[in-house]
């Protein structure tokens, strides 16, 4: 058996979607910790940019990449069920502040959906490029079952919530500081209230009170959004255009 | 009954539990036609079945812990869906790094800003 031979039957089968994803995101996480943790050194983003690398250098197109790698996706519901566990974890801690919490959620995705839809109208950057905006601060599984509700590209949606995730899981530490706030909780809670997933571990990191909140804040997030998203979604675009 | 041997069978309950629940969530979110996404509809069926219950079963825990530290993982396939997009994203890169960052900033600070406000109103802290 030739080396051609081998070639056809592995990029034919779902084994070299999920090496590649899988050693891509591996080398990611190595070089997280090799940077001493920093957000700037991101596992998710360095594995997209390494996975794509890939693709475009052998010339493999994405569905059938995608063919193979569906398995890995697959598991974004079941991961976006667990997101109770940690909810449900961090309940008692938001007894007595839910009408706070609430109001700073709502603010917070407001802010997030009406800045980056209307900043990104005055810049006139097209339509089909904005609309994967709304859900970019949901977590990556719920914003992309939200876009593909509204038939927006879920893609684009997973590409911003991960651009997103990595400049708020920067920023959060100097973003913060700037603002004076010093309770952990309330710090973790905006974290992951904008910076979702990425935001959440990069909030881990640094304190464990403020991941606690920062997974709270993405989870409720999460279910806000999916809640209000494909309501206030349709009529902001309307309004801006 | 030892330590190890039950490890594996630990998970697969976790995960029966999990899917259980993701499917419970897609069936009602197509049979009410909702606009919410099947899985998040098992997440808050999950929630509110944990809160009820008061504990976590440590099976369901530990497939949690796992797939919410690699959450990361899951997305890389569908981001990595940004190779069909190239050409369009092309001359609008900078504009849409941008709005990225001054949209976060903002979503952030006002987050940030309502529970420093509403702290500050509190005699107690």
């Amino acid at each position: 058996m030739d080396l051609r031979e081998i070639w056809v039957y592995l990029s034919g089968s779902p084994l070299f979607s999920l090496i590649l994803t899988l050693v891509a995101y591996q080398l990611g996480v190595m070089a997280h910790q090799r940077f001493g943790r920093s957000p700037l050194v991101n596992p998710v983003a360095i594995a997209v940019l390494l996975t794509a690398g890939m693709l475009l250098l052998i010339d493999m197109p994405y569905p059938q990449y995608f063919e193979g790698a569906q398995f890995i996706h697959f598991l974004l519901g079941t991961a976006t069920v667990a997101l109770a566990v940690p909810i449900a974890q961090g309940w008692h801690l938001l007894k007595g502040r839910f009408a706070q919490l609430g109001l700073a959620l709502l603010m917070g995705g407001l802010v997030s959906v009406v800045s980056s839809v209307g900043l990104a109208s005055l810049l006139n950057i097209p339509t089909d490029l904005v609309t994967p905006m709304l859900a970019k601060s949901v977590t990556a599984p719920i914003a992309m079952g939200i876009s593909e509700s509204m038939g927006i590209s879920p893609t684009l949606t997973a590409v911003y919530a991960v651009l997103t995730g990595v400049i708020g899981a920067i920023a959060a530490t100097h973003l913060l500081n700037a603002l004076g706030m010093r309770d952990w909780t309330a710090r973790g809670f905006a974290v992951g209230v904008a910076a979702h997933g990425i935001g959440t571990s990069r909030a881990f990191a640094v304190h464990p009170d403020a991941g606690a909140f920062s997974s709270v804040g993405m989870g409720l997030h999460g279910v806000a959004g999916a809640l209000f998203l494909p309501l206030i979604g349709p009529w902001l675009l309307k309004w801006l255009s | 009954m030892t330590q190890t041997s039950v490890v594996s069978p630990m998970m697969i309950k976790g995960l029966v539990i999990l899917l259980l629940y993701q499917g419970a969530g897609e069936i009602l979110a197509r049979g009410l036609s909702s606009p919410v996404p099947g899985p998040v509809i098992g997440l808050v069926l999950l929630l509110v079945s944990l809160l009820w219950r008061q504990k976590t079963d440590p099976d369901l825990q530990l497939v949690a812990n796992g797939l919410t530290a690699h959450l990361g993982l899951l997305f890389v396939p569908a981001a990595v869906g940004v190779v069909s997009f190239l050409p369009m994203l092309k001359g609008n890169m900078v504009s849409i790094l941008s709005v990225l960052v001054v949209s976060v900033i903002l979503a952030m600070a006002s987050t940030a800003l309502v529970l420093r406000g509403r702290a500050a109103d509190r005699p107690t802290e």
